[in-house]
């Protein structure tokens, strides 16, 4: 699997709250970005797979490809969304595939969302009777189940949520550009779903991606840095549910994780970034634990020495994640590791760039509250 | 009385859980169990090991421990705004199963992960279901 797909080209809008434009122009502006960046006409594009579940988008767009694919897994979809892309290559059926995504909840286009009214929202099902609602609500389990065992706390938190702002702070386009926050700034925002306070939570943004995912040959000869798809896995918390510990694992990694570095021929200590899915700051300290950047149950402490900070062992997401960065589900993370594989992140170009790890984690259902886990491994060499 | 069906499966539900719910309207708390290895299950499910041949509902004890939980201090519906705040709570019950729930009866700050709790039903007017609840065990 190693160096034979790419990524040959990045479409990436505006990414902020109120934008003020549709979810389908966001996506029809990032197509547009991505084929103006190959040096495309339209009709290369021969398979479209929507991370998401849109169904006129190609009228839209003005796309003839062989299929259009909804695909949706949550924040694992980017991932899965490429590997879909990989396996209509090797079967034929396509050579020039876009994964797109787009959403402007900020801006009243809202497709999908239960009606936050009815019993049942969130899809959190029969928890839902008990006022189990939003996606921090699914998290805060997983939290308060690591303070508990390994005496996690607010401050440990706090930590993700700082340095993240700090590397925000200094990339333009960020929700948190030019906005630093403190220790102090974190500990006095409100509790909103303990033990997450306002700060701990990342907030829904509005913006479109799309990239084109071609076999390696092909993206050479349109980018000059095109990015290498080196390997990816993936794995569902259902397995850690049937042995009675989902919630003392963050998602189950340990398959995904696996697979990705056997496919990629590497080892933890070649990675030189982590651009992790973070939707709340736990999902960081969990994340490093599980991949082995922090032993297990020593996430806080390595969060809070700046382990996941520039100059730390593993630099973790590195434009400010979801949580100071922007929401734009698991191309968030791939977005980054993208922009820093290429050298273009600016202030935040990282010393050494050339292999990133990406994860993703969505679709949890409610009673059993159990996520897919993407790994995605980057390189900007085959 | 009768379940309405159409309120279980906006839950994520279907008939197979029906049992379950009749059976918190009778003040009863209900397992699926599996009859060849007696492993218990919530809601209705296929046993990993044995599959759907000889699953059935089974009175449980009504106690269990607090697994994790979370205390929601923002009303994410209007119709929470007047709970807040209040703890949702995932519990290990004796037989095995998680089962989410309230914590009722205990101050917020009297809420741990190991508190020992026991079964008490409530009905849910917007539901129209009755909802087992749980309380600290005196
Ligand atoms: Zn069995």
């Amino acid at each position: 699997m190693r160096g034979r797909f790419a990524i040959a080209a990045l479409g990436l809008t505006e990414q902020g709250i109120r934008l003020g434009r549709s979810d389908r122009d966001l996506r029809g502006d990032a197509v547009e970005r991505a084929l103006r960046e190959a040096g495309l006409e339209r009709d290369a594009i021969d398979g479209y797979i929507h991370c998401w579940g849109e169904r006129e988008d190609l009228r839209y767009l003005g796309l003839s490809p062989n299929f259009s694919w909804a695909l949706s897994c949550g924040g694992a979809t980017p991932t899965a969304g490429i590997l879909a892309a990989i396996g209509m290559i090797e079967a034929g059926q396509a050579e020039m595939v876009a994964c797109v995504y787009g959403i402007a909840p900020t801006s009243g286009y809202i497709p999908g969302v239960p009606d936050l009214k009815s019993i049942g929202a969130h899809s959190y099902g029969y928890p839902s009777l008990y006022g189990m609602m939003g996606a921090a609500s699914a998290h805060a389990l997983h939290a308060r189940r690591h303070m508990h065992l390994f005496g996690t706390t607010s401050e440990q938190l706090g930590a993700v949520a700082v340095t993240q702002r700090a590397y925000a702070a200094v990339r333009p386009g960020t929700t948190g550009y030019g906005k630093p926050i403190t220790l102090a700034d974190h500990q006095g925002s409100p509790m909103i779903v303990d033990p997450f306070r306002r700060l701990d939570c990342c907030r829904d943004t509005d913006g479109g991606v799309a990239i084109l995912v071609c076999k390696a040959d092909r993206a050479r000869q349109l980018s000059p840095n095109p990015v290498y798809i080196l390997g990816a896995g993936m794995g569902q918390n259902i397995a850690n549910w049937h042995k009675g510990i989902p919630y003392d694992h963050h998602d189950n990694i340990a398959p995904a994780k696996a697979r990705a570095f056997a496919q990629a021929g590497i080892t933890l200590a070649d990675v030189d970034m982590a651009q992790l899915y973070d939707p709340f700051t736990i999902s960081v300290i969990m994340q490093l634990e599980a991949y082995g950047f922090a032993p297990e149950g020593h996430g806080g402490p390595f969060v809070a020495e700046g382990g996941n900070g520039p100059d730390g062992p593993i630099p973790t997401n590195t434009a400010g994640g979801q949580l100071s960065g922007f929401y734009a589900t698991g191309f968030t993370p791939i977005i980054e590791a993208i922009v820093q594989l290429r050298g273009q992140a600016g202030a935040g170009q990282l010393k050494k760039a050339d292999i990133a790890l990406c994860s993703g984690h969505g679709l949890n259902a409610g009673v059993q509250n159990s996520w897919n886990h993407a790994t995605l491994l980057l390189g900007n060499q085959p | 009385m009768s379940i309405d069906l159409a309120v279980i499966k906006n839950l994520g539900g279907d008939h197979l859980d029906l049992p379950f719910w009749e059976g918190a309207r009778r003040g009863e708390l209900l397992l699926h169990r599996c009859g060849i290895c007696g492993k218990h299950y919530w809601p209705a499910s296929r046993c990993v090991e044995h599959g759907g041949t000889d699953m059935a509902w089974v009175p449980a004890s009504g106690r269990g421990t607090v697994h994790t939980y979370t205390i929601m201090h923002h009303a994410y519906a209007p119709r929470m705004a007047p709970h807040v705040p209040y703890c949702v709570a995932v519990l290990k019950l004796e037989e095995g199963p998680f089962f989410h729930t309230n914590i009722v009866d205990c101050p917020m700050e009297g809420i741990h992960v190991g508190l020992e709790v026991a079964v008490r039903f409530e009905e849910d007017e917007v539901s129209g279901l009755t909802l087992p609840v749980f309380a600290p065990v005196a």
